[in-house]
């Protein structure tokens, strides 16, 4: 069995993380949860480690990605052979973990779980499904791949993809669409599972409002980026 | 150009000298960062000297007259020093982002602190 580590980035979820870690622990007893606090004005670390999990705490707040990253670069130091990212908001589903983690047992660098392979997914509004269905068919196009949720927080990534998104210069925004087609320039092996989203129980959900456009901007800007960007810039 | 007019550009701009040499001095200002502050001191200078380089510019550019050159050297270099702004500034996030991780791993590691 290979060592597997689940990175929660988390901020301000102290109210969602008692589920989300009594659940992840009874569906993988076997993985070690690391919940990376991005530097939350609530008691986030304290639920966290009080509930037996590890702990990384930002000194600053990174956002997202920035937390992201933090995670994978500590299964990286510890070696460990698989991280999974899992939102700390309760929208995921312990169960799809292992579809991933089966994938990447099959030879796949990076599997990704989507919504949009599940029945019975939560799909967000009509706006953000619109979003979504841009970013799915921009990274197909600049993948070749037939990906249907690019936008999924939902991933598990083997040695390969872990050294990729801890590069100083991955994405630290949201790694969404453009995190893959990275990945795919560096000829990872990406798969999809399916994974059967909830709504997301925080008020302070990533894109609503006005954040959705700057969002959709910056996303656009940074998969070209990814696409354009030069071969050297995907080493280190 | 009228010796008024002479007078006040050369204050400013000599004042401007001044005062980028006495915060290079005093370690306030990077001499990397200086230097394209004296730049932008010794340009109104240098034409308040060779008023007739102002023209011979403003007719290179077709300009109609060398004040509307003038303010378009302004405000072309005020650009290109906050593009090189923005890309410090790039550079000083990423660098940021690296030390906030590294430090809550160094931390992480060294295990809980109260």
């Amino acid at each position: 069995m290979s060592r597997v580590l689940i990175v929660i980035p988390a901020w301000n979820e102290a109210a969602n993380l008692p589920d989300v870690l009594s659940e992840l622990r009874r569906a993988r007893p076997d993985a070690e949860l690391l919940v990376v606090d991005d530097a939350s004005a609530d008691a986030t670390s304290s639920v966290a480690r009080g509930l037996g999990a590890s702990l990384v705490r930002l000194p600053l707040h990174l956002g997202y990605g920035g937390a992201v990253q933090t995670g994978v670069k500590h299964a990286l130091r510890r070696g460990f052979e698989v991280a999974v990212t899992f939102d700390g908001d309760g929208q995921h589903d312990p169960s799809d973990v292992a579809p991933l983690l089966q994938a990447l047992g099959e030879g796949a660098d990076l599997a990704i779980g989507s919504r949009f392979l599940s029945a019975d997914s939560y799909r967000g509004s009509l706006g953000r499904r619109a979003g979504r269905a841009v970013f799915a068919a921009a990274a197909r196009v600049l993948t070749g791949l037939p990906l249907t949720d690019p936008t999924s927080g939902l991933k598990a990534l083997g040695p390969e993809a872990q050294r990729l998104f801890a590069m100083a210069r991955f994405p630290d925004r949201f790694p969404d669409a453009d995190a893959i087609v990275l990945a795919s320039r560096a000829r990872l092996r990406i798969v999809e599972r399916p994974a059967r989203m909830r709504r997301s129980r925080n008020r302070h959900s990533m894109h609503g409002g006005l954040r959705a456009v700057s969002y959709s901007f910056n996303m656009l800007g940074s998969l070209l980026v990814a696409a354009l960007g030069r071969e050297t810039d995907l080493k280190g | 150009m009228p010796i008024r007019q002479k007078l006040v550009f050369l204050t400013i701009a000599l004042a401007l000298l001044l005062v980028i040499v006495e915060l290079v001095r005093r370690r306030r200002l990077r001499v990397e960062y200086a230097w394209l502050w004296i730049a932008a001191g010794v340009t109104p200078l240098a034409l308040i000297l060779r008023y007739d380089l102002l023209v011979s510019l403003t007719e290179l550019v077709g300009a109609a007259i060398p004040t509307s050159t003038l303010f378009f050297l302004c405000i072309l270099y005020l650009a290109v020093l906050s593009l090189n702004y923005s890309v410090r500034l790039t550079e000083l996030t990423r660098q940021v982002k690296e030390l906030a991780q590294e430090v809550a791993l160094l931390r992480a590691e060294k295990g809980p602190t109260p």
